[in-house]
């Protein structure tokens, strides 16, 4: 077996061709099922995600839980492969407002770390329904006008944003 | 390549032709698909073809009914009427050139009798002249859809508000 031939498949090809096959099955699974890759465009979650990056979604994050606040998430719109990525900083029953570009939370301020850009942005407050999340982008620098945010029903959210 | 093999293989794929066959055959939405994809090629032909404006206007008019509404949401105007809407599309045709749509997870439901369908989808803007054809925007739409004669045609288009 020449040295080419002998580094590809290995000493056992059939053994290597099983191996491959497992892989390639198990890797379809995974990226199809549980976490899905995704390709990051825009800017409205700068500074934590920039555009053309490759990130992940866990499909399975909210099987046995909700989202809570300061997750990132994936929010469908038509079907799955065109999505939103938000944070949610609202959760269900909750009062959201924004004033002077601070988020505030039944009329108390929210720790946000993660905001590094702030405009004065206002939003009237709004009351989530018992199935609902509130979701905005972490880039507060740009134009209110220009960035989309707001409540969101559960089942559109298709999973948190891990990597 | 022994015997067993090349029955289990063929055996696969006429399993696999018949099971295309069948799902193919029984999606009543595919000539609305077709017709949705004809639309988005149109679109973003744009202006790069031989045709004159008014051919070109008279085409893209060719995809609603005389009777179309547009609906693209909060603080947008209504657009009503093939007319109107081609007459806009007239005067917004070098700031349309400037990008193409792609439509995304179409889901076409036919009406019982065939003549009238529902169609949800996203419509995602692609900048022609960014690197590596950077999506500028998505929006997610609801479309009726009627058949007049051969022909699906645009009813009614309203933007979906995902995030409320």
């Amino acid at each position: 077996m020449s040295l080419i031939r002998r580094l590809v498949f290995g000493t056992n090809p059939r053994r290597t061709v099983v191996r491959v096959l497992v892989l390639a099955a198990i890797s379809f699974v995974i990226f199809r099922f549980v976490l899905i890759p995704i390709r990051t465009e825009g800017s409205s979650m700068l500074p934590t995600y920039g555009p053309d990056q490759l990130r992940l979604v866990n499909l399975f994050a909210y099987r046995w839980s909700v989202p809570a606040r300061g997750d990132i998430v994936a929010i469908e719109m038509a079907g799955p492969h065109v999505l939103y990525v938000k944070r949610v900083i609202g959760l269900p029953g909750e009062r959201v407002s924004v004033m002077e570009g601070a988020v505030r939370i039944n009329g108390n301020p929210l720790a946000e770390p993660y905001v590094k850009h702030r405009n004065a942005w206002d939003v009237p407050e709004v009351t989530l329904g018992p199935a609902e999340y509130f979701v905005i982008g972490d880039n507060r620098g740009m134009s209110v006008a220009d960035h989309d945010f707001g409540r969101v029903d559960l089942p559109r959210i298709l999973g948190k944003v891990v990597f | 390549m022994p015997r067993r093999t090349v029955v289990f293989i063929t055996v696969l794929a006429v399993l696999t032709a018949g099971a295309w066959y069948v799902l193919r055959s029984g999606d009543e939405g595919a000539p609305i698909r077709r017709r949705l994809q004809q639309f988005v090629d149109d679109v973003n032909r744009g202006a790069t073809d031989s045709r004159s404006p008014e051919t070109r206007a008279a085409h893209f008019g060719s995809y609603f009914t005389d009777d179309v509404e547009i609906d693209l949401g909060r603080g947008a105007t209504l657009i009503k009427g093939r007319d109107t809407l081609v007459a806009m599309t007239g005067r917004l045709q070098p700031r349309i050139a400037a990008f193409s749509i792609r439509f995304e997870d179409i889901a076409v439901t036919v009406a019982s009798g065939g003549q009238s369908a529902d169609v949800h989808l996203t419509a995602e803007f692609v900048n022609r002249k960014a690197p590596g054809e950077r999506s500028l925007d998505a929006r997610e739409f609801t479309i009726d859809m009627r058949r007049e004669g051969e022909e699906w045609r645009m009813r009614r288009v309203a933007a979906v508000e995902t995030l409320k």
